[in-house]
């Protein structure tokens, strides 16, 4: 029912950019997260889309409308912009009973040919040649009573919202946005005020509304399981800078950089500092000190190639700001991006100093669950902590100073201090620059046998 | 900025535009009518009064006594340096006896006045600060017995009319030996005769000043101390620190910044007090005013510049000290039960101290007004001890007819005289129709400040409110009776009703603009989102959610504006209100009639804060102290 496009928006508080330069299309009825850590920027992204905030530059469209245009000085109020918005702690109107907060916004359309028809959805002509009118009591009465049914609400009519759960008061809430029929749907982590049991089933109660309802839903969340659970496209966000807008599976599988990789899976990636060089197709990597590795990327990239052409881009990149500093108005960005400060996981800190970093300095990303444990492995290492669910175990393993998390499936028992032995599996080992922070390819890496070795 | 396809649209109509959709907001919009109004009427006023200072006033150059030599300098056509220079550097020669003693005229009309009004100023802070403060810890923190009963009389002496103590404070202690007039009632009963600094000047004034805005000493600081985080203090404890220390180092910092405040609320309003140093009989800085304002009216003004640079002066304190670092959170929400001082046996030995000092103070006025209303001739206490009947009389209230026998010059008695009747009338007029238009605009104010935090001109619209909070009443009064003669307004209605809007909307901005940041502004943007008109959300949302606060903002104005005479006195004619004919009552020594209306007023009072406290829950001290 609606596509929303941004275009080159931005705001900003004096210097400091909550939001710089945003592109971005969500497509119609696709259920797209706004993913990032707290003050990323996502919350005011989702309230310039609709309307409560106002950019400080760029376009907002809805369905090739102008909602927002700094050139044009357009700037369409939220009220007319038709959308549903879901807000955070819910802002039930304490004065009014569940029915009075759900009608409240039904009694006030007066738009042209709107009613509601007899399955209780509102309807209007959207061509503008009817005349306005106002819903009559029974009308609202039916909608009202088709948007409750959905949310299994009906006995809380009369009730007041101090008198309802966090999760009864939540439901009403989605039933008052969905009431007026918006054509899209906003939702500011609308699942963080519930306990963890709760927000699961809601969850899945959001995806069967996603599928019913047919409108575009754009969620805001900075829990990453939320999105890759929900989402048919994951945008995530950081410094107010876009990094990476995609399906959620390529989000995991192919991040764009150290950051992505490390926001979205949970356990976390494990990131490994590793140099060497391109040998042919492989890539002759040391890891932990002195284990070597051999890295094969997928489609036989050539390492020098990804630089050159990255260096084009950046270049390209450089010369489009050098470009934007000199427009009147500029204002220069005082929260700097920085390169993403991956974590390696240490049992002692060593205290290393960061030397000077080159071409031939990589960090490898292995997802846990491609690490394989087993007997006749290449790297000897020590269980360091193993955590079973019943389903799966979590495995920490130490490798000379450093720690691995694995995730076995199935009730596996370690002993903790139990001696194991590990490869990596698969071709989905991601490859960064260490230098700045990118992914250059996926591929998969072969470690050499070695001795565990205690420092 | 490719993509559009559209031409670059031309500056002019961008800018439309962009004015179209700022002033669509209505918070924008009223914040532009409202800044612009009460720039008008907040510095229009002032303004008038510095070019009066520089104005020919008829006959005021003829009083100087040197009006012959002094040189009269004519700037243009009515404008003069004669006020500033005669009252700076000429000096004046009075006869004592047979000596002449030659005064500079500033010593005379500005310097001794001043420097009254600032001792009594000083005075009453730490008198206020002194009295509330100890009563304030006692209520929250101790074990204290009667605390509710004394709590809500504690209150009563804000409540009341300013001059009340006062009157009180000579009906107890003059006597027509030492101080002439009629005997009060330590004469009458024990024939105990207090001197003369006891009964008028510079120490009863303070006092009366002190214990009418301890209530105010006790609500601001008291509101910290009950909301104060128990942990605070039981952390100082767990660590052994001894008691003593824990107060003096953790309890009183946190209450500096309510202790500040209420020393720059007491300062501006002792300052511009009117009523207690007349009655008292002090030479300040109103009094003085008032007296010259007839024969030296150019060099009045120059008084009333003085009281507003000292209005300033408090402004800018202010500012300074409620935006440092220092002005701490001391509600966290958690731990709601708060530890509570044992006093042991204290707690009935103080708890009897403050019942006698609060009936003295809160229950006493009225009951001696009451008792004057049907004694015979002022002062005239001998039904204590021959009995009442012959010594005690109902004329003052039930006389029908017109007669002058029996003192009554002519008036009839309180309860038939339409006089009276009408100054009542007059007195609710205006304090509806303040309470109505301050009470709007304060919670408007409020409103839309608290949507536009970051906007520089929602600060500005804010402080312009502010301003006249700080100001002494007398000055404000005095730019409003230069303003109304100038503009023709004097003794309207209009006139007093558009002093006392812009004198009370401190009250209610205060109010609702605290209690609209605690509204969280998805309430509102959820009914935006739903198209729910501007007038509706207000209506059927913000206001029913903030209702207390909102008639605490109406309620405050009214109280106020009903017993309020510094501001209005120089207004309006003596007949037009109740407040200013009293004054006219007490010069014509009719003192059973001012008792009369002083009661009246009083009852009528606490009869509306009680009604409006059972049906709303809103009350004059949750308005003041309103958070802050």
């Amino acid at each position: 029912m609606a596509r929303i496009e941004l275009k080159n928006v931005s705001k900003r508080w004096g210097g400091y950019y909550a939001v710089e330069h945003l592109d971005l299309t969500i497509e119609d009825n696709a259920f797209v997260t706004l993913l990032g850590p707290s003050g990323c920027g996502k919350t005011t992204t989702l309230r310039m889309i609709a309307g409560l905030e106002t950019p400080t530059e760029g376009r907002i469209t809805i369905d090739d409308v102008p909602m927002f245009d700094s050139d044009l000085g357009i700037n369409v109020p939220p009220n007319k912009r038709r959308v549903g918005f879901l807000f955070q702690n819910y802002a039930l109107w304490p004065n009014m009973t569940v029915f009075q907060n759900i009608a409240f916004g039904l009694s006030n359309i007066n738009e042209s040919g709107a009613r509601v028809n007899e399955n209780g959805e509102v309807e209007r002509d959207e061509t503008g040649k009817s005349p306005a009118r106002k819903l009559s009591k029974e009308e609202i009465k039916r909608a009202v009573d088709r948007v409750s049914a959905i949310v299994k609400i009906g006995q809380f009519m009369d009730r007041y919202p101090s008198e309802l759960s966090g999760g009864q008061q939540q439901r009403v809430a989605i039933a008052r946005t969905l009431a007026p029929g918006p054509r899209v749907l906003f939702m500011d982590e609308p699942l963080s005020n519930l306990d963890a049991k709760l927000r699961l089933e809601m969850r899945s109660e959001l995806q069967r509304l996603h599928l019913s309802t047919g409108s575009t839903f754009v969620y805001v969340t900075h829990d990453q399981m939320e999105a890759m659970t929900l989402a048919t496209r994951i945008c995530l966000i950081d410094n107010g800078v876009l990094q990476q807008y995609d399906e959620p599976l390529t989000v995991y599988n192919t991040p764009n950089n150290l950051f992505v990789a490390d926001f979205v899976g949970n356990p976390a990636v494990n990131f490994i500092e590793a140099t060497g060089s391109q040998n042919g197709d492989t890539l002759d990597l040391t890891i932990f000190k002195n284990i070597k590795a051999a890295f094969k990327p997928n489609g036989g990239l050539k390492i020098a190639d990804w630089y050159a052409k990255d260096d084009q881009q950046q270049a390209d990149i450089q010369a489009e700001k050098a470009r934007k500093a000199k427009e009147p108005g500029y204002v220069e960005k005082t929260n700097k991006d920085t390169v993403f400060k991956y974590n390696i996981a240490q049992v002692e800190d060593d205290g290393e100093k960061a030397s000077a970093i080159s071409r031939s300095d990589f960090v490898l990303g292995v997802r846990p669950e491609f690490i394989r444990i087993g007997d006749n492995e290449a790297v000897e290492g020590e269980v360091f902590s193993a955590m079973p669910t019943g389903m799966e175990t979590t495995v920490r393993i130490r490798v000379d100073n450093f720690l691995l998390t694995a995730v076995v499936f199935g009730g596996v028992v370690y002993k903790i201090g139990q001696k194991v032995r590990l490869s990596f599996s698969g071709d989905n080992i991601m490859l960064f620059s260490r230098e700045n922070g990118r992914l250059i390819v996926n591929g998969s890496a072969e470690l050499k046998s070695s001795k565990l070795v205690k420092s | 900025m490719s993509a559009i396809a559209s031409p670059k649209p031309s500056n002019f109509s961008k800018r439309m535009n962009k004015a179209w959709t700022y002033l669509s907001k209505p918070q924008n919009m009223i914040l532009l009518i409202l800044g612009i109004v009460l720039t008008v009427t907040t510095i229009f006023p002032m303004v008038t009064i510095l070019k009066d200072t520089v104005a020919l006033h008829p006959g005021s150059i003829d009083a100087g006594e040197n009006a012959a030599d002094s040189k009269i300098e004519v700037v243009g056509e009515t404008l003069t340096t004669y006020n500033w220079t005669n009252l700076f550097s000429d000096k004046i020669t009075t006869r004592v006896g047979r000596e002449r003693i030659t005064k500079s005229v500033a010593s005379i009309y500005l310097w001794t006045p001043l420097l009254n009004s600032v001792l009594i100023s000083i005075f009453a802070c730490f008198g206020a600060i002194f009295y509330g403060g100890i009563f304030a810890y006692l209520v929250t923190r101790t074990n204290l017995k009667f605390k509710k009963y004394l709590s809500s009389i504690f209150i009563f002496p804000y409540i009341m009319p300013q001059w009340t103590l006062a009157v009180m404070w000579q009906n107890l202690f003059n006597s027509n030996i030492i101080t002439g007039g009629n005997d009060g009632l330590f004469v009458s009963l024990f024939h105990i005769y207090m001197p003369q600094w006891w009964c008028e000047g510079l120490f009863p004034v303070s006092v009366v000043l002190a214990l009418h805005y301890a209530p105010f000493a006790y609500i601001l600081i008291g509101g910290i101390f009950r909301n104060m985080d128990a942990n605070l203090e039981e952390a100082a404890t767990i660590l052994n620190t001894p008691r003593w220390k824990t107060f003096f180092r953790v309890t009183l910092p946190l209450v500096k910044p309510a202790i500040l405040s209420t020393i720059l609320l007491v300062f501006s309003s002792a300052m511009g007090s009117y009523p207690i140093p007349h009655y008292l009989k002090l030479n300040t800085l109103s009094t003085q005013y008032v007296g010259m304002s007839s024969n030296r009216a150019g060099q009045a003004s120059i008084l009333a510049v003085i009281m507003m640079l000292f209005g300033f002066l408090i402004l800018i304190v202010n500012q300074r000290t409620t935006s440092g670092r220092k002005n701490f959170t001391t509600v966290t929400g958690k731990s709601g039960q708060s530890s509570v001082v044992n006093l042991r046996a204290g707690k009935y030995i103080l708890a009897v101290v403050f019942l006698i000092t609060t009936l003295a103070t809160g229950i006493l006025p009225i009951i001696l007004f009451a008792v004057e209303t049907f004694l015979p001739n002022p002062g005239d206490y001998s039904f204590l001890t021959y009995g009442i009947s012959g010594h005690m009389t109902t004329k003052w209230w039930m006389t029908a007819e017109n007669v002058s026998e029996s003192g009554m010059y002519g008036q009839k008695g309180i309860l038939y005289n339409a006089e009276i009747w009408n100054a009542f009338g007059g007195t609710l007029i205006v304090a509806i129709l303040c309470a109505l238009t301050a009470g709007t605009i304060g919670t408007l104010i409020g409103y839309c400040v608290s949507k536009n935090r970051r906007s520089k001109w929602a600060a500005y619209v804010n402080n312009m409110a502010f301003l006249p909070y700080l100001m002494p009443s007398l000055a404000v009064g005095v730019a409003f009776f230069v303003f109304g003669s100038n503009v023709g307004i004097y003794n309207t209605f209009l006139l007093l009703v558009l002093a006392g809007t812009v004198k009370y909307i401190p009250f209610a901005s205060r109010s609702a603009l605290n209690s609209m940041m605690q509204l969280s502004g998805e309430i509102e943007e959820a009914a935006i989102i739903q198209n729910i008109p501007w007038i509706k959300r207000m209506f059927r949302i913000i206001i029913p959610i903030q209702k207390t606060s909102i008639i605490s903002g109406y309620l405050l104005p009214f109280m106020t504006c009903l017993r309020e005479l510094t501001l209005f006195m120089l207004l309006c004619g003596q007949g037009k209100i109740i407040t200013t004919m009293l004054g006219y009552f007490d010069e014509m020594g009719l003192y059973a009639f001012s008792s009369g209306i002083n009661l009246i007023l009083i009852v009528m009072i606490l009869a509306f804060n009680a009604l409006v406290n059972k049906l709303t829950g809103a009350s004059l001290d949750a308005g003041i102290g309103g958070g802050k």
